[in-house]
């Protein structure tokens, strides 16, 4: 597919040469007559890597590698079933990110860790964030990580030879000659035409979400494959930890990412096009309401989280539009989700990694206004064989021994498809909730401190539950429904946007056991669970976040305004005391 | 001492350009990296570095005839602690902790400022100036004080008073009182008595001196030790049940405590805080192979009372694996680690 695709886009783009030489005459646009593609250049084998470096690697590998990556490195280890995407199998040497041309082996040179001249050393610093591979620098010197590769690229990859100059060449894009092209509206324009006229859109979607033609994909090796996510820039494996810099998406462009459908654009890409599309992409990575990149953790590789979700207060009615201007002035929070894996059915692999949460109140109801990505709009198709309020039931999970039958990435995209859905949880007497009794369990923790749920499904249900402790089924509510509203739930180009309200409730006329009553000013510990229906999600089957807060913000009061002016006046006067003791002090010193 | 100087001179000013760079965002913030595991020692020599250039640097100013004042000295000082606190340490301190090392730093600062009356005379010779207010530039920066100073109050307090949803603190405790023995799977354990039944030589008898032997190696990777890889098919005893164990490990456990058991698993970024780092030596390298059982046979519902308070949503492990499997990973852990449980003795 790779290749194929690749020479039909060589054709178009040559018979547009042609014209476009005839029309222009002289362009910049210069074939060497290697044929090599613009921004490349012919490059020499890096030498094989001294025995005792492979020795040692073999060390480094047995200790830390083997365990995802096999002992064959055929990415069989004993984790690599419950894994998705799979650790990579060695033995092909098919490597994703690279600065070399598509088909060709990465860039490896024990002897030179230099950053934009090693790609398998710069995996391994850096990691492949989105899937289970952790940067290894700090854990393993730069001399470790040199050795474990030099292991990997001689012993490991069976079918290749790094150093074999008759099946091997090597043609670099040669990235730090090539600088990028200024972000400007008409670059990031002219790239939100081309990535339509390339067809990127096909498999990323037309917001870029990833969620273009996202069942169809598999890689090499037979295993379903999603294409990128645009707007998640962290999560992009070949984002070296610096996931906002346009210059790691332009090297993915140019030399495409080899075992997977994602095809190489050089050839039929020029440089300035690829840095215009490069710009549109980058463009598109979440970024907080000033358009600055959003922090990352150092600690995660992940954007910084803040765990006080702030809910603004309005007048009358809550807007059901989330282009009025009460949702627009209020502070987005990213809530990070990880899989439930702790009771049966558990989630090894989630799908939804994070919901975008704005919420608004009055003096009634409280809306969450929460949206996440989805490639996939899920309506339950097939009845779910248990209760999906059941915990600890008896399911068959994925296989851990290794073997690919039963491994995740055999079943991805094969599951019975359930509703998507997304929920969220509050403790009900967080008031009186004793620290040891801390709403530290999700899903509740006793009888006495039940927590309040509820849940929206694609189907269009929101319902309410109590959960009365981890180990329990939840119990379905049957009258508290009729308080519930969807204001909106709508999917469109791989993303979910619901609005869910629910009343704050008074200590008037609340059943004060059963439901959370939302006080201001007060925090409320919020967790919030979500269900992608075609990850086989159902049930405790789920993505689950910590608990936040949600910080229902109280109007200013009017003490504020006051109390700074009088203590500013006690400044002034504390002022002239000063003065007036030192003048009087030099006065009786002079005299 | 001249040539001393100016080395030291030349390292404070490229710490510091590094430093404000790396805050500014000029510079990559990763460009001096904090070593995993050696935070405190670096911190301590990156602030002896910094003390070193100030020294070097103040010394060849005033070789160059434009010696910064005391008064200037002590503040700019002070404000290099506080801003080094902010920016420079990770993970974040909170402002209250920040509060006290700055209070603790201003003191000390004072001290240094006055430890001889000179000094004193000199460090508040500018502030008796503006006070007096002799010369014209005096008189212009007295008034501007006057009126700034109260603004500048009044905003602070306006802005501390406004209301504000900074994240509740929460404390911890990170090793709970066990109790004195534990029911897993229908059998009972005194933790005081129990051992790990696969710390065994290849004969099979309980041995900690053959297995602390086989452990990995201290020191940046913690590599395997030579020729014990667990992965040799013809391992006998300890090694082979650490294979065991780790591949339990790596179906259970590394999706939270991570593929290097730091903490900083595939869904780690979720968890506040973050899952237990084993690498940390505060954490299993303190605890008996049986605290370690109990935990993770009972998971964080499982902790008492009296521990509080708490925070783990770790589940109770004995749902999922079988009492044999749950000693195999603490073998596996304490191995990869490269630290010996601790004794009862």
């Amino acid at each position: 597919m790779n290749t194929s695709m690749g020479k039909k886009a060589g054709i178009v783009l040559a018979s547009a040469f042609g014209l476009a030489l005839f029309s222009a005459g002289p362009l910049v646009l210069t074939a060497s007559a290697e044929d090599v593609p613009q921004g490349f250049k012919k490059g020499e084998l890096a030498p094989e890597p001294a025995a005792d470096m492979i020795e040692a690697g073999k060390r480094v590998y047995f200790t830390k590698c083997v365990w995802c990556h096999g002992v064959d490195g055929a990415g069989d280890g004993p984790g690599a079933d419950r894994l998705w995407p799979r650790p990579r199998n060695f033995n092909q040497g098919t490597f994703k990110i690279r600065h070399t041309a598509s088909g060709e082996l990465p860039l490896f040179d024990a002897k030179k860790p230099t950053p934009g001249q090693n790609d398998l050393f710069e995996t391994v610093t850096h990691g492949l964030p989105g899937s289970a591979m952790p940067s290894w620098e700090g854990i393993l010197t730069e001399e470790q990580r040199l050795q474990v590769l030099s292991f990997v690229t001689t012993q490991l990859v069976k079918d290749r030879k790094f150093t074999d100059k008759q099946s091997e060449s090597q043609t670099i894009l040669q990235l730090a000659d090539l600088k990028p092209k200024e972000a400007t509206e008409e670059s990031k324009k002219r790239g939100s035409e081309l990535i339509v006229e390339k067809k990127c859109v096909e498999c990323h979607g037309m917001e870029g979400r990833g969620d273009g033609n996202a069942f169809n994909l598999k890689d090499d090796w037979g295993f379903s494959i999603q294409p990128a996510n645009w707007h998640k820039c962290w999560n992009f494996r070949g984002s070296r930890q610096d996931p906002y810099n346009v210059k790691n998406i332009f090297r993915t462009f140019s030399t495409g990412v080899n075992g997977t459908p994602m095809p190489s654009f050089a050839d039929s890409t020029s440089v300035d096009d690829r840095w215009d599309i490069a710009n549109f992409v980058n463009s598109l990575c979440e970024r907080d309401p000033e358009g600055n990149p959003l922090s990352i953790d150092p600690q995660t590789d992940k954007p910084k989280v803040n765990f006080v979700l702030p809910s603004n207060p309005v007048e009358g009615e809550i807007p059901m539009d989330m282009e009025n201007e009460a949702w627009q002035k209020t502070q987005k929070r990213l809530i990070a989700m990880g899989g439930q894996i702790t009771h049966k059915p558990r989630n090894f692999v989630n799908r939804i990694d994070d919901l975008w949460v704005r919420s608004l109140y009055n003096e009634k109801s409280i809306v969450y206004l929460i949206e996440w990505d989805d490639r996939t709009k899920s309506v339950a198709e097939g009845k779910l064989p248990w209760a999906p309020t059941q915990v600890n039931i008896d399911v068959k999970e994925q296989d851990p021994k290794t073997g690919e039958e039963g491994s995740i990435a055999a079943h991805q995209n094969n599951y019975a498809v359930y509703n998507d859905a997304v929920a969220i949880e509050t403790p009900v007497k967080w008031q009186d909730l004793p620290a040891p009794i801390k709403p530290r369990y999700l899903f509740g923790s006793n009888e006495q401190y039940p927590v309040d749920i509820v849940k929206w499904e694609a189907d269009g249900s929101f319902r309410a539950f109590k959960g009365t402790g981890w180990d329990k089924d939840f119990e379905e509510r049957d009258s508290y429904e009729e308080n519930l509203k969807v204001l909106k739930s709508e999917w469109k180009n791989g993303r979910w946007y619901v609005m869910l309200q629910r009343p704050v409730g008074n200590k008037k006329d609340q059943d004060y056991d059963e439901d959370t009553l939302f006080e201001m000013g007060k925090y409320i510990p919020t967790v919030f669970f979500a269900w992608d229906g075609h990850n086989g999600d159902a049930g405790r089957k789920m993505a689950v976040s910590a608990f936040y807060y949600t910080f229902m913000q109280p109007p200013t009061p009017r003490e504020v305004y006051i109390y700074p002016f009088v203590i500013a006046g006690g400044i002034v006067l504390l002022e002239a005391w000063v003065l007036t003791r030192r003048a009087n002090k030099r006065k009786g010193k002079t005299l | 001492m001249k040539a001393l100087m100016s080395v030291g001179a030349l390292v404070g000013a490229i710490a510091l350009l590094l430093l404000v760079g790396m805050i500014l965002d000029v510079v990559p913030s990763n460009t001096v990296r904090l070593v995993e595991g050696y935070m405190p020692i670096q911190m301590l020599l990156e602030v002896a570095c910094f003390v070193a250039g100030f020294t070097g640097l103040s010394y060849m100013l005033s070789s160059m005839g434009m010696a910064v004042p005391r008064f200037w000295q002590g503040i700019g000082f002070w404000a290099f602690v506080l801003l080094y606190l902010k920016f420079r340490v990770y993970p974040p301190i909170p402002f209250s902790v920040r509060a006290m090392y700055g209070t603790v730093s201003l003191v000390a600062v004072f001290m240094w400022v006055s430890a001889n009356e000179d000094d004193w005379k000199k460090f508040k010779q500018p502030i008796m100036n503006v006070l007096d207010a002799q010369s014209g530039a005096n008189k212009m920066l007295r008034y501007a004080y006057l009126v700034l100073i109260p603004v500048l109050v009044g905003f602070t307090s306006f802005n501390a008073m406004r209301p504000k949803s900074e994240e509740p603190v929460e404390l911890r405790t990170v090793h709970p009182a066990p109790p004195a023995s534990t029911k897993v799977h229908g059998k009972t354990y005194t933790l005081q008595t129990s051992q790990n039944p696969y710390r065994v030589n290849p004969e099979g008898k309980f041995d900690q001196e053959y297995s602390n032997k086989l452990i990995v190696e201290q020191g940046m990777g913690r590599l395997m030790a030579p020729n014990a890889n667990p992965f040799d098919e013809k391992n006998q005893g300890y090694l082979k049940y650490v294979k065991e164990g780790g591949e339990i490990f790596f179906q259970n456990c590394h999706f939270c405590h991570g593929d290097n058991l730091n903490g900083r698993g595939l869904h780690a970024f979720a968890f506040n805080p973050i899952p237990a780092n084993f690498t940390d030596p505060g954490t299993i390298a303190q605890l008996q192979e049986t605290f370690i059982f109990w935990r993770v046979a009972k998971g964080g519902i499982g902790l008492p009372n009296e521990g509080f308070p708490w925070a783990s949503v770790m589940p109770p492990w004995e749902q999922h694996l079988t009492v044999d499997e749950i000693w195999k990973v603490i073998l596996f852990e304490y191995w990869h680690t490269g630290y010996y449980p601790r004794t009862w003795d």
